[in-house]
């Protein structure tokens, strides 16, 4: 295999977004360092203005239809990869936003907080433009280093230590599986780029590659059986962190599980499918399950965080273009939803100072306006119409029964009540309980915008959710193409006989 | 059956988004006495509305009236589209009927978070219309499940019953339970139009339009799992026996305006006329289908009215008879014949003001004795007369004597049940027999003989609110019983044109892959 680093201009073009945001990045580190006196808002602000910048460069090549690969094709620049790289960047804007009011907890390093969520959200973009094995785990190692430090960010706090001990030893671990993984895949077949494996023969070491590099990946989204490490984490991490840590980490993994699954392994569909099927059932009904017994509202989002994942492996397992569009979308609805339900918490615990849900008691009383956006986002979870959470759920199911995906729609579709139970739980100690302690609640101005943010998203992708499915639907048209053959391989199961 | 008509202006979607306005504008409102005027003149204008609609509706005719269209969601194939034909238009009416009722019903007897109570109810009633006027199905799967939240809150904060948090969950995750069933079958006839257009016009196109739905053949065998999947979620909401289980405790632990609202719209049994008969025709009169249906529905109503006759709570004995009446509702629509069908959707109108009126009778009782337990009462006409009168006209409506307007829908019910297989008739006829043993035996107690110890002499008759109440409520129920004509006529072409699609149904089941598309 040649290797040639001749770059043209327009070669470092697709590199735009990603080389402006690294610059931006040490321009930030530089600030925080030359002005001591430099307040931390204003450091959140040019980092939020930066990944700005960086959305407006990804806007202008989605609109331009700016395409191509680099490196071999070990970069990718398509639609697909851009969508997601917008998702991780809203995420990113919204969790610095959230931080503002978090970050006078930590006792050292305000500064650098900021540099590392935005370093993450650099290497998570890197992660939805991998196309080969190499960038697979250079840029999931690169993207997870920055959640090492900020899982453990709060020094002095013992759930904090433990959270980044537990997430870093099996951070390490999943990192390990990945690289014997890859390196049986390329063992067995000699071939790096996704693409250019399609056509391989399967055998026993490259089934087990495979395997490994899926446990790793179900790792990054926290399907079960890969899930253990998130309750814990979530409960220690500082919230931003969580909040961040649930949506853009799993964001990025199915954009690699998405080119892996339906790129690389296309051919191989029939096998693959049921592994996927098993994850997502496992996933909804454990996280389900155990979410009902669940006293933080952390951890309640954490467990209801594994059984949502578990709804988008639905989509995956479907393995149809209408089964990426819905993950696409899927995906969409859950960031402001899970976000913006995030913010609520942050502006309690910022004033109640803990995250038991039995201190949302009375929360209308104290508060309407945060128990009416915890009411929406919660709604939108277990997908109530018209919010945009129905609507996700709605296109993945349609996606699924088309594939004859029955026993799989049956188990979802219970879980959606199960899942009912536990959410109407908190809107029940919000509504209908005593208050505890009558004192509003005060929310201050980033978070506010986080939960306005939030509160737009959900309702308008849930009434008028036509530009975001077309958008949906545009950036998966050019992978569409490279699924097309497999498609064909493996016609679907139609359930009518036409 | 296809036919549209459109109205100048859409008058539709003014009804749907009239009383969510109106509950926003609550929001701005502080003092309380404006905040009620303001509901009952919003519900007013929208019963004036519904009016409007019932006054210009064409009667006899199949097609669908007011109808609005507007894409949403192209990609999905989901459409704005609303109508309204003559099996949905009275609901319309009825829906707008009661809720004037309610909010002048709750005028004095809610007392505590005024401003969301109301607020709750006007969303309730956008949801209800919505549903009835819903001709796409996932719009109208929208409005289904929109209903819960009102509705929770409705029962949870305001209801009386000790379990009402229990009752209000339950209510939700069971009418979800039957509603996630029916995703799957709206999702696969969506799919089926999918398919169907693929290999007919080589169209990448998806629809949830009834009307488009409607031109597509069915293979049986699809027909069969669909008619179930849609079952479950209409049977859960009717609720047809075995799934009524949440009915007592909603009805019970709830407030009186959220039980009246339940038990008068039949939202369940509507949704089998509406939707399931004309989408899996074939389904619908196979034999099994049939014959599961049947024994179900006749259990209900006997099982309905025996657990009724033994109740001395007068809300539960209603929220039983309610069980058996729907029993009587489900045994027309499965008759599947004109009389059948027709008697069944009089039946659910009546019920809405038999039923419900009932529920306000009961409400009237619990502010007088803060309890509808038997023990409470005795001897009380000679208290409150008026009461007692209503009360007897209101019940003789529900049990079906002549001149009332149950005794329309009762008879044409049983028409239809004896026409389709004698015996469906002759068990549905003992359940006529249980209904007026359990009411009468019931209002016997409590309102004749002497005097009871309980009843204190300060009980005060009905006042000015309750009489106009009852009075309207008791209008509605003399016209339809003496002069059902201009409702039956409403009704008479869509159920025709339902009828026809059903018989036409029988011919093509024997050889369904040549069915032939109505359009």
């Amino acid at each position: 295999m040649t290797f040639s680093l001749t770059l043209s201009a327009s070669d470092l073009l697709l590199l735009l977004p990603e080389l402006f945001l690294t610059l931006w990045l040490c321009v930030v580190l530089a600030v925080d360092f030359s002005f001591k006196r430099i307040v931390q808002e204003q450091l959140a602000y040019l980092t939020i203005l930066g990944v700005i910048i960086t959305l407006a460069c990804l806007a202008w090549f989605d609109m331009t239809g700016i395409t191509g690969t680099l490196f071999g094709k070990m970069f990718v620049v398509d639609r697909m990869a851009i969508f997601f790289k917008v998702m991780i960047l809203l995420a990113t804007i919204l969790v610095i936003l959230l931080s503002i009011d978090y970050v006078h907890r930590f006792s050292l390093f305000r500064g650098e907080y900021y540099f590392l969520v935005a370093m993450s959200a650099l290497g998570m973009m890197f992660m939805a433009s991998a196309n080969d094995l190499l960038s697979l785990f250079v840029t999931l190692e690169f993207a997870t280093f920055g959640f090492y430090v900020l899982v453990s960010y709060l020094r002095d706090d013992m759930a904090s230590n433990e959270a980044g001990l537990k997430f870093f030893i099996l951070g390490v671990f999943a990192a390990g599986l990945l690289a014997y993984g890859i390196s049986l895949v390329y063992g067995e077949t000699g071939k790096l780029v996704f693409s250019d494996m399609s056509g391989a023969t399967p055998t026993t070491g490259l089934v087990i590659g495979f395997l490994l590099i899926f446990a790793a990946l179900g790792f990054k989204i926290g399907a079960v059986p890969f899930h253990s490490w998130i309750p814990d984490t979530y409960h220690g991490a500082p919230t931003p962190v969580t909040a961040f840590l649930s949506i853009a980490p799993k964001v990025a993994a199915f954009a690699i599980l998405l080119r892996l699954f339906l790129v690389a392994l296309a051919t191989f569909k029939p096998a693959w499918a049921l592994l996927i099927v098993a994850a997502s059932i496992l996933s909804m009904t454990y996280g389900n399950i155990v979410a009902i017994a669940q006293r933080n509202i952390k951890r309640l989002l954490a467990y209801s965080g594994i059984a949502q994942v578990g709804n988008v492996l639905i989509g995956l397992a479907a393995g149809t273009k209408m089964g990426t569009d819905s993950i696409l979308f899927y995906l969409l609805t859950y960031l402001f939803a899970n976000l913006g339900a995030f913010a609520v918490i942050m502006a309690i615990s910022n004033s109640v100072g803990s995250d038991e849900i039995d201190d949302y008691r009375g929360l209308n009383r104290r508060s309407p306006f945060l128990a009416f956006a915890m009411l929406i986002f919660l709604l939108s979870l277990a997908g109530v119409p018209p919010l945009a959470g129905f609507i996700g759920k709605l296109y993945i199911f349609v996606a699924a029964i088309k594939e004859g995906l029955y026993i799989l729609i049956t188990v979802g579709l219970v879980n959606i009540v199960v899942s009912m139970y536990y959410y109407l739980i908190v809107v029940k100690k919000m509504y209908i309980n005593e208050p505890l302690d009558s004192s509003p609640i005060k929310t201050t101005g980033p978070l506010r915008a986080v939960i306005y943010v939030g509160l737009a998203g959900t309702l308008v992708i849930g009434i008028y959710p036509q530009p975001f499915l077309d958008w949906a639907v545009a950036a998966t048209l050019m992978f569409s193409n490279l699924i097309g053959p497999a498609a064909s391989l493996t016609p679907p199961v139609t359930p009518f006989g036409s | 059956m296809l036919e549209e008509f459109s109205f100048g202006f859409p008058i539709l979607s003014y009804l749907i988004f009239l009383p969510l306005v109106g509950a926003a504008v609550l929001w701005l409102i502080d003092d309380e006495d404006l905040l009620k005027s303001t509901t009952l003149g919003i519900t007013l204008v929208e019963l004036a509305l519904a009016c409007l609609v019932l006054v210009r509706f064409v009667p006899d005719s199949a097609a669908m009236q007011f109808a609005e269209h507007a894409r949403w969601m192209p990609a999905l194939g989901i459409g704005y589209h609303l109508a309204v034909d003559g099996i949905s238009v009275l609901f319309v009416g009825l829906t707008a009927f009661l809720t004037v009722l309610v909010v002048i019903y709750s005028w004095d007897t809610i007392r505590n978070q005024v401003r969301l109570y109301f607020m709750a109810l006007l969303a309730l009633e956008t949801t209800t219309i919505g549903i009835f006027v819903s001709i796409d199905l996932i719009l109208f799967f929208v409005f289904w499940e929109l209903m819960l939240i009102p509705s929770y809150f409705l029962i949870k904060l305001w209801g009386g019953g000790a379990d009402r948090h229990y009752a209000a969950l339950k209510y939700v995750l069971y009418t979800l339970l039957g509603s996630v069933f029916m995703l799957v079958g709206i999702a696969l006839l969506d799919i089926n139009y999918h398919q169907w257009a693929v290999t007919h016009h080589m169209d990448h196109v998806y629809s949830f339009d009834l009307l488009e739905l409607l031109s597509v053949p069915i293979p049986l065998s699809q027909q069969i799992l669909i008619f179930w999947l849609m079952f479950m979620g209409f049977a859960f909401k009717a609720p047809v026996f075995p799934f009524h289980t949440w009915l007592p405790d909603a009805l019970v632990e709830g407030p009186i305006g959220m039980a009246v609202m339940l038990a008068g719209m039949k939202l369940g049994t509507y949704g089998f006329l509406r939707f399931t008969f004309p989408l899996v025709p074939d389904a619908s009169k196979s034999e099994g289908v049939v014959a599961i249906v049947m024994v179900l529905a006749l259990t209900a109503i006997l099982y309905g009215a025996v657990v009724a006759l033994v109740q001395s709570d007068f809300k539960r004995l209603l929220a039983f008879s309610s069980i058996s009446h729907l029993g009587f509702v489900v045994v027309g629509l499965f008759a599947l014949n004109f009389q059948g069908l027709q008697g069944s959707l009089l039946t659910m109108i009546n019920l809405g003001f038999s039923t419900a009126g009932l529920f306000f009778m009961a409400g009237f009782l619990s502010t007088r004795q803060q309890s509808s337990q038997l023990s409470s009462f005795g001897g009380f006409a000679k208290q409150a007369p008026l009461l007692a009168t209503f009360l007897l006209l209101i019940g003789m409506a529900s049990i079906g004597l002549p001149g009332t307007n149950g005794f329309v829908g009762e008879f044409l019910i049983l028409l239809g049940a004896f026409k389709a297989k004698w015996w469906f008739g002759a068990v549905a006829v003992l359940g006529v027999i249980f209904g007026a043993a359990y009411f009468l035996w019931y209002y016997e107690r409590a309102m004749l003989g002497p005097l009871s110890k309980q009843v204190s002499a300060a009980v005060k008759d009905l006042h000015m609110r309750e009489i106009t109440i009852a009075l309207s409520l008791s209008i509605m129920i003399l016209w339809i019983g003496l002069y059902p004509s201009p409702f039956l006529r409403m009704m008479n072409g869509s159920i025709q044109a339902l009828v026809d699609r059903l018989d036409r149904a029988k011919v093509a089941s024997v050889d369904t892959v040549t069915h032939v598309p109505a359009k």
